[in-house]
């Protein structure tokens, strides 16, 4: 498997963020049900950011400063709404997802 | 001893997280320093000089790859490897069975390992192995440049690893905690209350996995419909749509619908499990409220399941006859049908569960009528071998083994169908035999047809004839000893998932354990020539191994081969340039 003809060369045939993306996604699940806290906060990170990466890398958003922004904004409102109205093991989970908001928010990673 | 876990998690996801970002970074400074690959253009690409530039080399080319042919590389190794896992746990079942009473691996190891051989085969061997060729082949086959969604494509694949290590996860994790966390028996229909009320957290990490392997498929399905209805070539419309793409598409409808309802009752499970709702509970929903969601997903998935290795019988079995399809239109007319009435015949898994008797009739009439499309196929393929020049390679015998298979599989599932019948024969190995002449021995044996025939395209080299012919020999012996065996157990009354038995039934159980290590010592040949064949068998010397042209039965995967070989040719002696690829016509 070394050669391709009349394949398209419209896109660039490599991309590093799908591996994250899926990770991301089946760390973050992990975390969230087996409440492992930090597990789920950096699942999340993980999983958003590759996703703001991947938005970015095929061209639908233009800055990612705004899709990470607006993807921390929509973790804190779901994960302070999980918080609020909720107690005990799952009050955890919301307040995990909270804390992924949050990081998100402060964090950049450089690449994006 | 909490706080230092928790610290020590945090330490580790931190460690993670920032060697993500670095690598990110590297491959991005990595990125800079190439030039774009626009460029080149077709000329470019025929050459091959753009696209040594396109992939960076080694394993981070697999693991960043999103080119339709490396993803169905990575599906098929996947599917392998997941065949081989769930192969040798049903090898040490066997054994466990070769005598009445529990004697070797106990009955709570063996219920493990039946939960995981029946996850692993129907969701990490069977749907990938099908992507596997969906995603090499149905580009090429429509004249796509690649699938709609490359990335798309790349995230459903790399889903699947993770779904796996979860599935898999309880054995190693009951080692390393002592017990603590156990793999789960619940059997791969992880029926309520008993899959609401073990404690065990494995199972909860195995219905995580199987929900990723959900999405995973689901994405996969989205893909295959954009690719089919936005992708083809010019030259390519709905009539002259390969057989093979037809089967992918309903498919890949049927994905759509279904597996998203497997995903919604998963997480209504984790739920009712870890957060205290009453879906599934006696005060809630009850446990037939699983078994209907469960099972309008359920039948479906054979479905999914059976659809494109019977597009890849459809499609292979012809070329080696001479001739064409028979009645292609009412092949296609038929998979669609089977696409339509699979998801209304649910029910005839659960005839015994004590529903209204007039709805489980009707259940009865369409689980009946689903047969006769199934039947269309069968007398479809035979019309085409009838007075045809066979050729018996191995990729043909794979797809008469299939046929043969399939019609011991379709007629015992008639049987099933009747409510009679079905009430004495349901929870028995009547039901085993059933399916596993289905799965087994058609889907997994079309399987391997797809493999050996397409083995010189992407490959460029032959495997060795008599090994497969071994191969295929000791397949279908194996399958239809082990096979047969668990039918006639079923007659005696012998009922499914169980450790141990009344010794009246040990010698059948004997020969199905033979019969199973037969196909078990088959599937080594497989392997082995596989490897061998792959390393250094004789490379071929045509685009056109199977000399289809003379038939006027070429596909376009095989002259696309043909443009790659020349290309590669041009590449190492400076030879000609590569002229207009030649287009065929043909079903
Ligand atoms: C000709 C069409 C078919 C009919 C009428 C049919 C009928 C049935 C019936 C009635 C049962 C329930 C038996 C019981 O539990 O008492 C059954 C079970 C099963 N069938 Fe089929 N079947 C057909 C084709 C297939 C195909 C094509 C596949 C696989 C691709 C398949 C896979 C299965 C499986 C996996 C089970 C067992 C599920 C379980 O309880 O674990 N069947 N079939
Ligand atoms: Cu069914």
């Amino acid at each position: 498997m070394d050669e391709q003809p009349g394949l398209s060369d419209e896109y660039r045939k490599a991309s590093p963020w799908p591996l994250f993306v899926a990770f991301g996604l089946a760390i973050f699940e992990v975390g969230i049900v087996w409440p492992l806290f930090p597990v789920a906060v950096g699942g999340l990170l993980l999983f958003v950011g590759s996703v703001v990466g991947i938005l970015r890398e095929s061209g639908y958003i233009a800055n990612p400063w705004k899709g990470l922004v607006a993807a921390s904004v929509v973790c804190l409102a779901a994960g302070g709404l999980i918080a609020l109205t909720t107690t005990g093991s799952v009050h955890l989970r919301g307040v995990a997802i909270l804390a992924g908001g949050v990081f998100g928010s402060i964090w950049q990673p450089e690449s994006v | 001893m909490a706080e230092v876990g928790q610290i020590a998690l945090t330490v580790v996801m931190g460690g993670i997280l920032f060697a993500v970002a670095t690598f990110l970074t590297r491959i991005e400074d990595w990125r800079s320093y190439r030039p774009l690959a626009s460029g080149g253009g077709y000329v470019g690409e025929r050459t091959g000089r753009t696209h040594h530039e396109e992939k960076p080399a080694g394993i981070v080319r697999w693991l960043t790859t999103v080119d339709h042919k490396d993803i169905g590389m990575l599906y098929g190794v996947y599917g392998l490897v997941a065949f081989a896992f769930g192969g040798v746990a049903v090898l040490l079942m066997r054994a466990e069975l070769a005598v009445p009473e529990e004697a070797f691996i106990g009955a709570n190891f063996y219920n493990s390992l039946l939960t995981t051989h029946g996850i692993t085969m129907l969701f990490l061997f069977g749907t990938p192995i099908i992507a596997a060729f969906g995603n090499y082949f149905v580009p090429l086959l429509i004249g796509a440049d690649d699938m709609a969604f490359p990335r798309i494509n790349a995230i459903a694949f790399w889903l699947l690893p993770p779904a796996a290590i979860l599935i898999w996860a309880g054995f190693p994790l009951a080692t390393l905690t002592g017990g603590e966390v156990e793999p789960a028996q619940t059997a791969w229909t992880m029926y309520t209350p008993l899959s609401a009320e073990q404690a065990n957290p494995g199972v909860d990490l195995m219905l995580l996995g199987l929900h990723l392997s959900g999405v995973s498929a689901t994405m996969g399905a989205i893909n295959f419909i954009a690719t089919i209805f936005t992708e083809r070539g010019e030259e390519v419309d709905w009539a002259n749509l390969d057989i093979f793409s037809w089967t992918m598409l309903t498919q890949s409808g049927l994905i759509l619908f279904a597996f998203p309802l497997l995903g919604s009752v998963l997480v209504m499970l984790l739920l009712d499990r870890n957060f205290g709702t009453t879906f599934f509970t006696v005060e809630g929903g009850g446990a037939v409220l699983y078994q209907h969601l469960f099972w309008f997903f359920g039948h479906p998935e054979v479905y999914i399941l059976v659809l494109p290795p019977m597009g890849l019988v459809s499609l292979i079995l012809p070329r080696f006859s001479g001739r064409k399809l028979f009645g292609f239109k009412f092949v296609v007319y038929s998979t669609l049908a089977i696409g339509v009435l699979s998801f209304g015949v649910w029910a005839h898994h659960m005839f015994s569960v004590g529903m209204d008797p007039r709805i489980r009739a009707s259940f009865m009439a369409v689980s009946l009528a689903i047969a006769i499309p199934s039947a269309v196929k069968v007398f479809n393929w035979i019309t085409t071998m009838w007075n045809g020049r066979l050729r018996l390679t191995a990729p043909m015998l794979f797809c008469i083994g299939f046929v043969q298979n399939f019609i011991i599989g379709g007629v015992t599932g008639v049987f099933l169908a009747s409510i009679p019948v079905d009430l004495v024969l349901h929870d028995t190995y009547y039901v085993v035999g059933h399916f596993h002449f289905i799965v087994m021995g058609a889907i997994a044996v079309a399987g391997f047809a797809g493999i050996y025939y397409w083995f010189p395209l992407y490959t460029g080299r032959m495997y060795q004839k008599t090994l497969a012919k071994i191969h295929f020999w000791l397949t279908m012996i194996g399958s239809n000893v082990t096979f047969i065996a668990m039918l006639v157990l079923g007659y005696g009354g012998m009922p499914r998932r169980y450790a141990t038995y009344l010794p009246q039934f040990a010698a059948l159980h004997v020969v199905a354990t033979v019969g199973a290590f037969v196909m078990a010592f088959g599937q080594l040949v497989f392997v082995y020539n596989l490897v061998v064949s792959w390393l250094e068998g004789p490379r071929v010397e045509s685009g056109d191994p199977w000399n289809l042209e003379e038939d006027g039965m070429l596909t376009h995967e095989w002259t696309w081969f043909e443009r790659k070989r020349e290309t590669d040719l041009a590449l190492t002696d400076g030879g000609e340039r590569v002229e207009d690829p030649r287009t065929s016509k043909d079903e």
